[in-house]
């Protein structure tokens, strides 16, 4: 009994321990001061005026949004295409493009930085929108590929079967039976898409410029130096969409279930 | 099994997501490694300096040392906290299950920020330590190992609990209640029942620990010092303050290589393909 009982309080003290410094930041964002100290000695919303007002902090989340955007729109396109050509490979097909498809997720991400960076100088493809799009697609792919996957293999192939051999030709086979089947793993990869470029740091800081930057990019630099609340700010609005994202995915998530 | 589309249908299918991963992620990997052999010196110059210099040397063994510490503090944390989470019933369950998957959720950068307030000379941890009488006077827990080891296992800490859940699910609780019934003690039944049970679990979780911490960046770059350089910080500073391309390409191939040994080692014994379900 006193043996569940450690073991539970032990549990507590990793959940704040992981839940706790992450909220840190959000009374960070609502100080009156002008540096940061925890918690706040005084209040005020001056520092989301602040970001909201600043024509440059307004345009990295702009950057981020479109970026993130366009990341979905593509990933999420490819990314079921592929999945749907991996189902109809061989075994050793599917092993080969799965490795293929993955490699961006053993690979560590300072690798694929200076990689990117090397090529992205050559071709005139640093700071900007494109250059970024790329390097988040080639990130979230793998997310959408496997999403896709699964919801595939749970799909009973004899109901597109029965379509096409009612006459349907195979994009109306893929829009009216295939897509809204695996619709909650398409849903899922998207928002994983739209995360995993929205919190993109390490290949965004190299590809990133004057010109075009993403949120994360901005905050990167300023807490490298010298940081204000108005970083805090940044950082809120980061946490704010993640939770959303999050919640978004649980019930796509419960969806793919049922 | 869609004869109409055929073969020419699949090829359609994979072009586009091949073609992206072939453009931006193999080509510019195969031009690293060309550069890596471009240094004016001759073609192992490079690879001659980051292996060899001490100076360089001793960034392979702090990195290291911190993806070991890591992976062992991970570890230890999540074994007990896998195990409560098969214990857990109803609303529990799902509100410790929420806790530990929601910051893979949530961007690096801003956890290690989060990260640098909390721990600052003046921040709250430093505050509670001092007024509840702990120490003397505040302690420095940034841009040191601490801060470092602190932060990455507090990121990396879901890629270990989640599959040694995997494993623990599966034992069955009957074979426990055998070894209590027995006369076991619980450090007998957790060293000879549930952990040779979930040893494949384990071995997953270190795996995936010990990968990510080998390569990463941001909460390094942030909580660490000059004391406490990695690998990956290296690579920024030779591509972004010493503009040497060749050092910063040589380097990338070692840790790009030590990151492909650990995947094909662990490859026969686990699934690495996993790591891609584990993110969120």
């Amino acid at each position: 009994m006193s043996g569940r009982l450690a073991l539970n309080g032990f549990v507590a003290l990793v959940v704040a321990f992981v839940v706790l410094p992450i909220i840190a930041i959000v009374p960070a964002a609502f100080s009156a001061q002008s540096y940061i100290r925890l918690p706040p000695e005084t209040w005020s919303l001056r520092w989301w005026d602040a970001f909201f007002r600043d024509a440059s902090w307004r345009q990295t989340l702009l950057t981020s949004l479109q970026v993130a955007t366009l990341t979905t729109l593509v990933s999420v396109v490819f990314g079921t295409a592929a999945a749907m050509g991996i189902a109809r490979c061989t075994a050793r097909g599917q092993a080969i493009l799965t490795g293929l498809f993955l490699g961006p997720v053993v690979t560590p991400a300072i690798v694929l930085a200076v990689a990117l960076y090397s090529v992205a100088r050559a071709t005139g493809l640093v700071s900007t929108v494109t250059g970024l799009v790329a390097a988040h697609t080639m990130l979230a792919l793998p997310f959408v590929v496997l999403n896709v996957g699964v919801s595939l293999s749970a799909l009973d192939r004899r109901l597109p079967m029965a379509a096409e051999g009612l006459g349907a030709d195979d994009f109306h086979v893929f829009r009216t039976v295939t897509l809204p089947l695996i619709l909650p793993g398409v849903i899922g990869g998207a928002v994983f898409a739209f995360v995993t470029s929205f919190d993109e740091v390490v290949l965004s800081i190299f590809l990133a410029g004057p010109t075009v930057k993403t949120l994360p990019v901005r905050i990167w630099e300023e807490i490298r130096v010298e940081y204000t609340p108005v970083v805090a700010v940044g950082a809120t609005v980061m946490l704010a969409l993640a939770l959303v994202a999050a919640a978004t995915s649980r019930r796509a998530g419960r969806r793919n279930r049922a | 099994m869609n004869p109409a589309g055929g073969r020419l249908g699949t090829v359609a299918l994979l072009v586009p997501a091949a073609l992206i991963a072939v453009l931006v992620f193999v080509v510019p990997l195969a031009r690293l490694l060309g550069i890596s052999f471009s240094a004016p010196a001759g073609p192992f110059d490079a690879y001659t300096h980051v292996l060899g210099d001490d100076i360089y040397r001793q960034v392979f063994g702090n990195t290291l040392l911190v993806a070991f510490a890591v992976t062992t503090i991970a570890l230890l944390i999540a074994f007990p906290v896998a195990f409560a989470l098969t214990r857990l019933r109803g609303g529990w369950r799902t509100l410790v299950f929420a806790c530990v998957l929601l910051p893979l959720w949530i961007s690096v950068l801003v956890r290690t920020f989060s990260w640098m307030l909390v721990l600052e000379r003046n921040g709250p941890v430093n505050r509670l330590l001092v007024s509840s009488g702990l120490v003397d006077a505040p302690l420095s827990l940034l841009f040191n190992h601490a801060g470092v080891l602190i932060g990455m296992v507090h990121v990396l800490l879901p890629y270990s609990v989640l599959p040694i859940y995997a494993a623990l699910v599966r034992v069955d609780p009957s074979l426990l209640r055998a070894s209590e019934g027995l006369g076991a003690t619980a450090v007998t039944t957790f060293l000879r029942v549930l952990l040779p049970l979930s040893s494949r679990g384990v071995a997953t979780a270190a795996t995936f620990t010990f990968l990510l911490s080998l390569g990463f960046f941001v909460t390094p770059a942030l909580l660490g010092g000059a004391s406490s350089m990695t690998l990956s910080m290296l690579i920024d500073s030779f591509v972004s303050d010493r503009l040497d391309w060749p050092l910063a390409a040589a380097a990338s191939v070692v840790l790009l290589a030590a990151a492909l040994a650990i995947v094909a080692v662990a490859s026969r014994f686990i699934r690495v393909s996993n790591l891609a379900r584990v993110h969120r």
